[in-house]
């Protein structure tokens, strides 16, 4: 890529406005462009400025009452004025409704950092599953794919290759949670991918869980945590954490 | 979508993005009580258009008729202080109001701010839907009502300008501080 280019994409990959070969292609020329380098992180200094300020301005409460007095005068009088028993039936089913939709928010909530987490994770699989390969370094080489990451993140996972017993491995790539850069290891199951995500040390993926037809299932790989991802089926997914589970 | 359904809807949307809509609204137009003012209109005139609403980002479609009643806004104050200009009282409210503006200035004061406030407001309200409120090219592209390209641009100089107003002020503060 050249510099010219480099330079006018700098901000959409900022914005994470870049698909993933762009945005690849623009990481690779800043690895070695000292220039292109330097700018980026001149507009990321800029961006956590921004964002760190409290330039945020929060509606006073005199505001969201407003909003909320006007909204009831909005509303038609006939669904204050007491109505037949059915439509009390109808009201008071609303109500539960209502509730059963609080509670679920607030469970949500709760759970909202795992969920983010587990969230980033199902879309970074399937965005591999969309893209042309899976994997930015292949090799079915283990001492190729680890120094690959050696060189990109703080710390590079423990790979091993499971080919013997039915998980090939295919290479890896770099992918994102959240805004951490994060190692990713591909397998191959038969026409199944497998995805490790090898997270950050302080991340917390407590329960396995399932979206449309993927499991998601925390394991811990050497000393790191990681999240196995695939739609393998339930039995093999098993196999698979336990050989995992054993690597050293 | 009956117009019991439709109510409820505005209002809980305006009620969920009741800060952006308020963020928005403080820096387009400077003060609290215009803001409130302004989103309290954008809520009103939301429920009179919601018949209308083609789907889509609500957000987006939310902030944009925000933005509409800031820009009413600032048109009419503008209108208003060439109509009164002349008169000696209007000259003692446009010394009030300097003060309110010193004052809110005074609340909200970081370097940071002074310079983004000081930005034209096509660049200051392009980059606070970006960092401030996170809104993507498009949702931004919608809210403004210009095309993707557009949003680009602006946020490309807006970066530009900010990033020149503050690499030239901090030398001078440390100047004074010495």
């Amino acid at each position: 890529m050249e510099c010219k280019n480099a330079q006018n994409m700098l901000e959409a990959y900022l914005d994470g406005e870049l698909d993933r070969d762009a945005a690849r292609a623009l990481e690779a020329h800043v690895d070695a462009c000292a220039a292109c380098r330097e700018a980026l992180s001149g507009l990321d200094e800029l961006r956590r400025a921004l964002r760190a300020g409290g330039l945020r301005h929060i509606a006073p409460a005199a505001l969201r009452e407003r909003i909320a007095l006007a909204a009831a005068a909005q509303r038609p009088p006939h669904r204050r004025a007491p109505g037949s028993t059915w439509l009390r039936y109808a009201a008071a089913c609303l109500l539960a409704f209502g509730a059963g939709g609080v509670s679920v928010h607030m469970w949500n909530s709760a759970q909202g950092a795992d969920s983010a987490l587990s969230h980033d994770i199902f879309a970074g699989h399937w965005r591999a599953l969309a893209a042309a390969t899976p994997v930015d370094v292949v090799s079915s080489d283990r001492h190729t794919v680890k120094p690959w990451f050696a060189g990109k993140l703080a710390q590079a996972p423990l790979v091993q290759d499971f080919a013997e017993q039915g998980f090939a491995l295919v290479g890896g790539r770099l992918d994102y949670l959240g805004a951490e850069r994060v190692a990713v290891l591909v397998y191959r199951h038969g026409q199944h991918l497998v995805d490790v995500f090898v997270l950050p040390a302080a991340a917390n993926l407590a329960a396995a869980s399932e979206q449309q037809g993927y499991r998601l299932q925390p394991v811990r790989l050497g000393n790191q945590p990681a999240a196995i991802v695939s739609d393998m089926d339930a039995q093999e997914f098993s196999r698979f954490v336990t050989l995992l589970g054993n690597a050293r | 979508m009956n117009p019991a359904q439709a109510s409820g809807w505005v209002g809980e949307l305006a009620q969920q993005h009741l800060d952006a809509a308020y963020n928005l609204g403080r820096w387009l137009l400077g003060n609290e009580h215009d803001a409130a003012d302004a989103v309290h209109d954008a809520y009103l005139r939301a429920e009179r258009a919601a018949q209308t609403y083609a789907g889509g980002n609500a957000r987006s479609w939310w902030l944009a008729i925000v933005r509409n009643c800031c820009l009413a806004r600032l048109s009419m104050r503008k209108r208003e202080t060439h109509l009164h200009s002349v008169d000696g009282a209007a000259a003692a409210q446009g010394l009030n109001s300097e003060v309110e503006e010193r004052v809110n200035a005074a609340q909200c004061n970081t370097l940071l701010a002074g310079h983004l406030r000081a930005l034209p407001a096509e660049f200051r309200e392009t980059l606070v839907l970006r960092e401030i409120e996170d809104l993507s090219y498009r949702e931004i592209a919608d809210v403004l009502g210009v095309p993707i390209g557009t949003v680009m641009s602006r946020l490309a100089r807006g970066r530009a300008l900010l990033q020149k107003s503050l690499g030239a002020s901090p030398a001078q503060e440390i100047g004074h501080g010495m």
